[in-house]
């Protein structure tokens, strides 16, 4: 019993001091998204690199919008933390974040010689309202939105569409994965088919809100695919899918490798499509938010996150594809098993047969079919507004009937329970 | 014929309420990933679990090491707290007495996600950082209030001039409370500490509340993220088993001596 | 003696900071904007959000159907454990308690996995099962303690004077057990409105209960309109408490 209050007490010393912040770094991520192994080690290096102590304080969030309002309204100081893209252009246009120095003194600097030419361009393309992402973030992993699909039930044909999801021979087979931005940018995508074809809009020009009645065109897209679906998945999704539980799967990349692998031990084939339509990509990457109180020890940890060695462990343990673009990265993940992928656009102009899985490196011609996902602003709410109708509104003629007749039921019996006490008193009266 | 039924019903019951516990613990007893595929019999999760060597996460431990040690750190403080309000409150009187009793109601009325999402609300309001120190305040808010009221019929059944008769025989205040009122309320105490234990055990919606994003995991989020996630972590079965067991060979040892005292009440 | 009433000032004190103070605290951010402004903007908000609504209007049907399925297994169940005749044994009815010490959260996932196993599609039927076995502990329990306190002289007398078993039943033993079905109703009905993790566990996310729509918003920082929910909710409370002035004594008879 000692121990527990001698414990407590020291728990409560701990929240109420504060710590001196340039010996500390407190660095905010997803949850499940490093090797653990690599926070201590950056610790070692810090000091190595710069003389000076600091102590890593890791904590996770499982919701982009979690960590923003954190930050938002929160004011809390967290010295680096790891959003989505567009999230990062929210933060942009908010100003919310510190611009990166990349002044290292005599530590090289494993950024910018190691990303990918890709996710550079990717960056250039975010929307932060005359800023630039790349002066103010720096990449970590990234992925595809496609189709994971069991081959047993699947045809590769009828996989390579997003027509797929309302294909009444895979009802109840079907999971979608449980996020309005993902799911409204592919079937838009899938919508405006032919304006894509002839021109008259942009894959890129669909990504920002365009008009309430393409939300309107999105939703009753998915109210058809409602009634087939076997569940919205956070991320069990891919777990039903190694378990055949279901057939098809929207879903991100880096589930899909996680399945594909899982399913591969149980003899199930698993496949990951990138519909002919179009798809997205995405990307998280280390931002300082304007409330950080350690901005050298935080610019630190973003470089050692970029240094090969680290980005492969990093990739190893979470199964997520890194935004490096450095040749030891390529060769870690290269494997003559896998046909030959033209990945130029990735690497070096010279890697346009690189062994790897298609899965985590998609193919050039595929990824000139992708877009990527933009902040809404102020629209936002529609989306989410339309998400949440899609999923709800599972209310029919039958919940009001029977809710009103329960109603009426539980006021009919309070009304006789009064009507006989009321004649048991006045019997009673009488009898006086 | 009306006993045969009369059982027959309460054994389709219990079927279908254990059913998913049975389908646990059989499951405990293979290596499969996923909960429900048959790989042949082996203790290797046992193994595993007792051993502390996970084939998945190893924070497994760590959370259930947090919920008993929050539980024990919210039960102590609670039976503390609630067994001091309860002399004082059994010594209120009148409107008093009545106000004091109604607040004690509310967190016993209120849903669980309102006493979460309520205290959320106040921890961010005072811009207090969330973790042990919040989850452990809200446990000791949401228990204190059985212990009340686990005490409070001791003190009823008490004859109120015990403690006077004490002071008058020369004890000190402290010592009329510990050699006369302690012992007396042990038993309500006790019962009010193994209440104030489990409903912090059980408890998922207010720590998953009040926990904050430094990673604080107790066995009922633990099960939550991991679920969410798909696929629970296999030694998840095991324990589950083992707690299973725990609990009914208590709950029998407990009953059956009951019973018995009972029964030897009735012969005298 | 006076004195010793003070003893409860630690307690209240408590009870304002962390009982009074974060349900007044829902009310404020219930009425605020996320500037900080006063506005009855989150509560116009639920009536006419659609989503929402519907979604009340769900749980309110699933806790009415749960509730009156655990009456309808629970009740026969209490009342046979409660009769001498048919059962001898306090372990018996620990049986049916113990389910309630093992993780909800464990129980659901099993149950639901059980469901997946049987070939059953994951939807409103497996919610309803999975309610009904979480919750049916809960309403057996008191349902069970006041049969089993209840002087059998009543019934027994009714008999005597000419009624039939079924009516002596129907007009003497139901309406006595009465306290115990309300307390039943109240540890089942605003539980299952208020569930989250559960209902989306046993649906494969496809069914949310009210519960979750509130956790939904605090989750993603929507602070105001998840307190106007939990307000919302609160109202609901108040009317049911109510209908009930046993609840202390059947909750504290759980011990």
């Amino acid at each position: 019993m000692k121990r527990i209050l001698i414990a407590l007490a020291a728990a409560l010393v701990l929240a109420g001091c504060s710590e001196d912040r340039t010996q500390v770094l407190k660095v905010y991520n997803w949850s499940d998204y490093i090797d653990e192994s690599v926070i201590p080690e950056f610790e070692q290096w810090y000091e190595e690199q710069t003389g000076e102590k600091v102590k890593v304080i890791y904590q996770t969030f499982d919701i982009n919008e979690t960590m923003l309002s954190k930050i938002e309204k929160g004011h809390e100081d967290y010295d680096v933390v790891c959003p989505s893209d567009y999230i990062i252009e929210r933060m942009l246009q908010s100003d919310l974040l510190l611009p990166l120095d990349r002044d290292f003194g005599s530590t090289p600097n494993y950024i910018d010689g190691n990303l990918s030419p890709y996710i550079r361009a990717c960056f250039d393309k975010m929307d932060g309202k005359g800023k630039n992402a790349n002066d103010y973030s720096v990449g970590y992993m990234w992925g595809t939105t496609g189709i994971l699909y069991n081959a047993k039930y699947v045809t590769d044909e009828e996989a390579s569409t997003w027509d797929i999801i309302k294909n009444p021979k895979f009802a109840d087979r079907i999971f979608i994965k449980d996020s309005a931005r993902d799911v409204y940018s592919q079937i838009i995508l899938k919508i405006k088919e032919k304006e894509i074809a002839d021109g008259s809009v942009t894959m890129d020009g669909l990504m920002n809100y365009t008009s309430d009645a393409d939300i309107a065109a999105v939703e009753d897209y998915m109210k058809e695919v409602k009634p087939l679906v076997a569940g919205w998945e956070a991320d069990f999704g891919k777990d039903q899918m190694v378990q055949e539980l279901g057939y098809v799967n929207l879903t991100w990349s880096g589930d899909g490798v996680w399945a594909i692998d899982e399913a591969a031990e149980l003899g199930v084939d698993l496949r990951y499509a990138l519909p002919k339509e179009g798809f997205t990509v995405w990307f998280d990457g280390w931002v300082i938010p304007k409330y950080a109180q350690n901005v050298k020890a935080a610019k630190y940890w973003i470089n050692f996150m970029s240094r090969p060695d680290i980005v492969i462990r990093n990739v190893e343990v979470t199964g997520y594809v890194s935004v490096s673009g450095a040749p030891e990265v390529r060769d870690a993940f290269t494997d003559e098993a896998y046909e030959p992928l033209d990945l130029s656009y990735f690497f070096s102009p010279a890697d346009t047969a690189v062994c790897a899985n298609p899965v985590l490196y998609p193919d050039k011609a595929d990824i000139d079919r992708s877009t990527q996902e933009h902040d809404w602003g102020e629209n936002t709410g529609k989306l989410i507004e339309m998400w949440s109708r899609v999923k709800g509104d599972n209310a029919n003629a039958f919940t009001y009937i029977f809710i009103g007749l329960v109603a009426v039921a539980i006021a009919a019996f309070a009304f006789f329970a009064n009507a006989a006490k009321n004649r048991r008193k006045k019997s009673r009266r009488g009898r006086k | 014929m009306g006993k045969f039924f009369a059982r027959l019903y309460l054994w389709i019951l219990l079927i279908l309420l254990y059913a998913p516990l049975v389908f646990i613990a059989v499951f405990s007893f293979t290596e499969s990933k996923v909960l429900g595929s048959w790989e042949g019999f082996s203790t290797h999760l046992y193994r595993n679990l007792l051993t502390g060597q996970m084939q998945g996460n190893a924070s497994l431990l760590a959370a259930v090491e947090n919920t008993v040690l929050i539980a024990l750190i919210a039960a102590a403080f609670s039976t503390l707290l609630g067994t001091v309000a309860a002399i004082g409150i059994h010594n209120l009187k009148g409107r008093k007495k009545k106000v004091v009793s109604f607040l004690n109601n509310i967190p016993m009325i209120n849903p669980d996600i309102i006493t979460g999402v309520s205290l959320f609300l106040l921890f961010v309001f005072l811009h207090f950082s969330q973790g042990y120190v919040t989850v452990i305040l809200a446990h000791i808010t949401f228990c204190t209030p059985y212990v009340v009221l686990s005490v409070l019929p001791k003190l009823q059944q008490m004859n109120p001039n015990i403690y006077e008769a004490a002071l008058d025989l020369g004890a000190t205040p402290s010592q009329a409370l510990w050699k006369v009122l302690v012992p007396e309320l042990k038993p309500g105490m006790v019962s009010g500490f193994i209440l104030a234990f489990t409903m912090s055990l059980d408890d998922f919606a207010v720590t998953f509340f009040t926990r904050g994003t430094i990673g604080l995991d107790t066995l009922s989020t633990y099960i939550y993220t991991d679920a969410r996630k798909g696929g629970l972590t296999p030694e998840l079965r095991p324990l589950m088993t083992l707690i299973f067991l725990v609990i009914l060979i208590l709950l029998v040892i407990i009953n059956v001596r009951q019973d018995r005292l009972q029964k030897q009440n009735e012969n005298k | 003696m006076g004195k010793r009433s003070n003893w409860s000032i630690p307690y209240v004190v408590f009870l304002v900071f962390f009982v009074v103070l974060p349900l007044v605290l829902v009310m404020v951010y219930a009425f605020q904007d996320s500037q900080g402004h006063f506005t009855l903007g989150n509560l116009a908000k639920f009536f006419t959000d659609k989503d929402a609504l519907s979604t009340f209007a769900v749980s309110i049907e699933v806790a009415l159907e749960n509730t009156a399925l655990c009456i309808l297994l629970g009740y026969p169940a209490a009342w046979i454990l409660a009769n001498k005749q048919y059962n001898k044994s306090a372990v018996t009815i620990v049986l049916f308690i113990m389910p309630m010490w093992i993780n909800a959260l464990m129980r659901t996932l099993a149950t639901a996995q059980l469901f997946t196993m049987l070939g059953v599609t994951l939807g409103k039927g497996t919610l309803l099962f999975g309610m009904v076995y979480d919750y049916l502990p809960f309403m057996i329990y008191p349902i069970y303690n006041v049969l089993a306190k209840m002087d059998k002289s009543y019934a027994e007398a009714a008999v005597d004077l000419g009624a039939t078993p079924w009516k002596a039943f129907w007009k003497v033993t139901v309406p006595l057990s009465m306290p115990g079905v309300t307390s039943g109703i109240l540890m089942v009905f605003m539980p299952t409105v208020s569930t989250f993790a559960i209902s989306e566990f046993l649906t494969n996310n496809k069914i949310k209960l009210f519960g979750t729509i509130i956790q939904e918003n605090i989750n993603s920082s929507m602070w105001n309109y998840g307190a106007a929910l939990a307000f919302i909710m609160l109202i609901i409370i108040g009317i049911t408490t109510l209908f009930d002035k046993d609840k202390e004594q059947a909750e504290g008879a759980l011990i």
